[in-house]
C-alpha cells in the first residue's frame, strides 16, 4: 500500500497535471505548483475521494503546502478511523 | 506635516457592532436624524425639524393611470382595475397610498373609474384630472368625484408661449375663474402648478397661491384648494442653499409658511430628467409637504416620476415601522406589470430581476457566509426575493456554491460546502477558459448540470 505522502503527491499531480516526481513536501500548492482557486477545491475533493474521508472545508483550504496536507490528512484519517500507511 | 484637527482613537471590539438600530434587516435601513436643519431663506436662518416626519401624516398619491399612462400604450380597463386592486392592497389599512387620479375624457376612462370604485376599496381614493376649462367640471360632477386636479401652469414658458396669455394677470384671472367653477360645482380643485421650478415665484406663483387661499377661505374646508408643486422638467434641487425657483426647501417654505397652505394640502410631483426624482420627493416630505405623487415603477412622461415602490420603502424608513404595509404586493405588481408588457430593467431597484443578484465571486463569498453582508435588507421577507448569484467567469466557486444552495433551498447547517460542488465549478470555468464563452450561464443550464453532476443531491432535494 502506498504511503499518505505518495498518495497525496499522486492526486496533486493528477489534478494539477504535473509529474509526481517533481512535487516536494515544502511546495506551496498555489505559489509553487500553480493551483488556481477551483483547483484547490478539486484537490480537497480528490483527497476526500482518495482517502474516503470528509474534511472541514475551511481547515482543508487553509493548508498551504504538500507536507502540511500529508500531516492534515493523516490526522483526519486517524480521527475518522481510516487506516493508512504513514 | 500632520494636518489632523481631531484625534480618533480606535475603539477596539471583540464582537461586531452591526449598527442594528439603523440596519434592522427585517426593515429597510431606517433614516434617522440628529438635530434641526437650517436653510437660509431671504437672509433669515430657518430651522426645519426633519425628525417630526415620524409623527406627521405624510402620504403617497399615485398617478400611474394619468402621468404613468402618458408614457406607454393605454392599459385595458381590466388591467387598470387589477392594478388599482393591487394598489389598494399595498396601501394597507392606513391608506398610505391615499389617492390615485384618472382621466375622465373617454367612455373607457369613465368605465374604468366606475369599475375601480365598484371594488369598494376605501384607498386609494379616486380623483380626476382635467384641463383648466370650466366645462370640464361637468365630467367631474357626472363621475361623482369629490376632487380633481387641474392644470394651472405657472412658468412664463407656459403662460406666454404655450397658453398664449397676453399677461400674467389675464392668466391668473382665467385660472381663478375655473377654480370658482370648481367651488360652484362642489368639487375640490387641486391646482397643478405646472413648471413651478422654472417659474417667477415672487412675481406670479406666490400671488396666485395667495389668491387661491383667499378664495378657499370662502368655502367649506372640504372644498379648499390643494396645491400640487409640479417639477415638470425635473429641475428641482434638494440641496440646502440652492436658489429659487429650483430649491425644493424654499418652494415648500414659501407656500407653507408665507402663503399659509397647510402641509396636508401640499403635494410634490416630480420628474426624473436629472436622476433626482426619488430624493426630491423625500425632500418634499421632510420640508413640510405631506403628499408625494408617484407612479408604479416610476413610469411617466419622458424619464418618469417618483417610483411609488421606492416611496413606500422611504416611508417605512422614515417611520421606522412597516405601518401594516404588505410590501410583498410590490413584487406581485412587478410580476403583473411584466406580464402585460411593461419593461422593467433587470437592475431596477426592489423589483428588477437582478436587483439583488451579485456576480462577483468575492461578493458571493460574503453572501455565503452571511447574506446580510451583501443584501440591502431581508428581501425574502419583504419582497419574496432572496439574494441571488449570477454565474459568470467572475463568480468563482463561492458564486457557484451560493447558487446551488439557493437552488436546493438549503440554509444554515444544511448548506452544501464548496468541496461538494467542485464538478459544477469546473464545468463553469471550462465554459469560459476552454470554450471561449462570453455570456452569463442561465439558471436552466446550471439546473441541468446539477442534475447530471450531483445526482445524489438531486435525488435527495429535487426528485420528489
Amino acid at each position: 500500500m502506498a504511503t499518505v505522502e505518495e498518495r497525496v503527491k499522486e492526486v496533486t499531480a493528477q489534478v494539477l497535471k504535473l509529474d509526481s516526481d517533481q512535487i516536494k513536501l515544502d511546495d506551496s500548492f498555489t505559489a509553487d505548483l500553480g493551483a488556481e482557486s477551483v483547483q484547490s477545491i478539486e484537490l480537497v475533493a480528490m483527497f476526500e475521494e482518495e482517502f474516503g474521508i470528509e474534511m472541514d472545508e475551511d481547515a482543508a483550504l487553509s493548508v498551504e503546502t504538500v507536507g502540511k496536507a500529508v500531516d492534515f490528512i493523516t490526522q483526519v484519517c486517524a480521527e475518522q478511523g481510516v487506516d493508512v500507511e504513514e | 506635516m500632520n494636518r489632523a484637527k481631531k484625534r480618533h482613537p480606535l475603539v477596539d471590539a471583540k464582537k461586531p457592532n452591526l449598527l442594528e438600530d439603523t440596519y434592522p434587516y427585517s426593515l429597510p435601513p431606517l433614516i434617522r436624524f440628529e438635530g434641526p436643519v437650517i436653510e437660509n431663506i431671504d437672509g433669515k436662518a430657518v430651522e426645519f425639524d426633519f425628525g417630526a416626519v415620524k409623527d406627521r401624516n405624510i402620504l403617497i398619491s399615485d398617478t400611474t393611470f394619468r402621468d404613468g399612462q402618458q408614457a406607454r400604450p393605454p392599459y385595458t380597463i381590466d388591467q387598470m382595475v387589477h392594478i388599482y386592486d393591487l394598489l389598494s392592497r399595498l396601501s394597507g389599512p392606513n391608506g398610505v397610498i391615499r389617492q390615485t387620479e384618472f382621466f375622465l375624457y373617454t367612455k373607457n376612462d369613465r368605465e374604468t373609474l366606475d369599475k375601480c370604485r365598484s371594488l369598494g376599496h376605501k384607498y386609494p381614493e379616486c380623483t380626476g384630472w382635467i384641463r383648466a376649462i370650466k366645462g370640464d367640471f361637468r365630467l367631474v360632477k357626472e363621475a361623482g368625484l369629490k376632487e380633481t386636479g387641474m392644470l394651472t401652469s405657472c412658468s412664463d414658458y407656459h403662460i406666454f408661449h404655450k397658453l398664449k396669455f397676453r399677461s400674467r394677470a389675464e392668466c391668473m384671472d382665467s385660472y381663478c375663474e375655473v377654480v370658482d367653477a370648481a367651488f360652484e360645482a362642489g368639487v375640490r380643485p387641486r391646482c397643478h402648478l405646472e413648471d413651478l421650478t422654472r417659474a417667477d415665484i415672487d412675481g406670479f406663483v406666490l400671488p396666485f397661491v395667495e389668491r387661491l387661499m383667499e378664495m378657499s377661505s370662502q368655502v367649506p374646508e372640504e372644498l379648499t384648494a390643494k396645491i400640487r408643486l409640479c417639477d415638470t422638467m425635473g429641475f428641482g434641487i434638494s440641496y440646502p442653499g440652492a436658489e429659487l425657483p429650483r430649491s425644493i426647501p424654499k418652494l415648500i417654505y414659501k407656500l407653507n409658511q408665507e402663503c399659509g397652505v397647510p402641509s396636508d394640502r401640499l403635494e410634490w410631483h416630480g420628474h426624473n430628467d436629472f436622476h433626482k426624482v426619488h430624493t426630491n420627493g423625500g425632500t418634499a416630505w421632510l420640508y413640510g409637504c405631506d403628499v408625494v405623487n408617484t407612479t408604479l415603477f416610476g413610469f411617466g412622461e419622458r424619464t418618469g416620476n417618483p417610483p411609488l415602490e421606492s416611496a413606500i420603502f422611504e416611508y417605512i424608513a422614515l417611520k421606522g415601522d412597516l405601518c401594516e404595509i404588505d410590501t410583498m404586493v410590490i413584487t406581485e405588481l412587478a410580476n403583473y406589470m411584466r406580464s402585460i408588457g411593461l419593461p422593467i430593467p433587470d437592475n431596477y431597484p426592489f423589483v428588477g430581476r437582478s436587483f439583488n443578484t451579485t456576480r462577483a465571486g468575492i461578493h458571493a463569498d460574503g453572501l455565503r457566509r452571511d447574506e446580510q453582508i451583501y443584501n440591502i435588507f431581508d428581501t425574502e421577507k419583504l419582497l419574496a426575493r432572496p439574494p441571488r448569484v449570477a454565474i459568470t467567469d467572475k463568480s468563482g466557486t463561492d458564486g457557484v456554491v451560493h447558487w446551488v444552495n439557493e437552488f436546493f433551498g438549503l440554509k444554515g447547517e444544511d448548506r452544501i460546502n464548496k468541496i461538494k460542488i467542485h464538478k459544477i465549478a469546473r464545468w463553469v470555468i471550462d465554459q469560459y477558459d476552454e470554450h471561449g464563452r462570453l455570456t452569463a450561464i442561465s439558471d436552466q443550464e446550471l439546473e441541468a448540470k446539477v442534475k447530471e453532476l450531483m445526482p445524489d443531491y438531486w435525488a435527495k432535494y429535487k426528485a420528489s
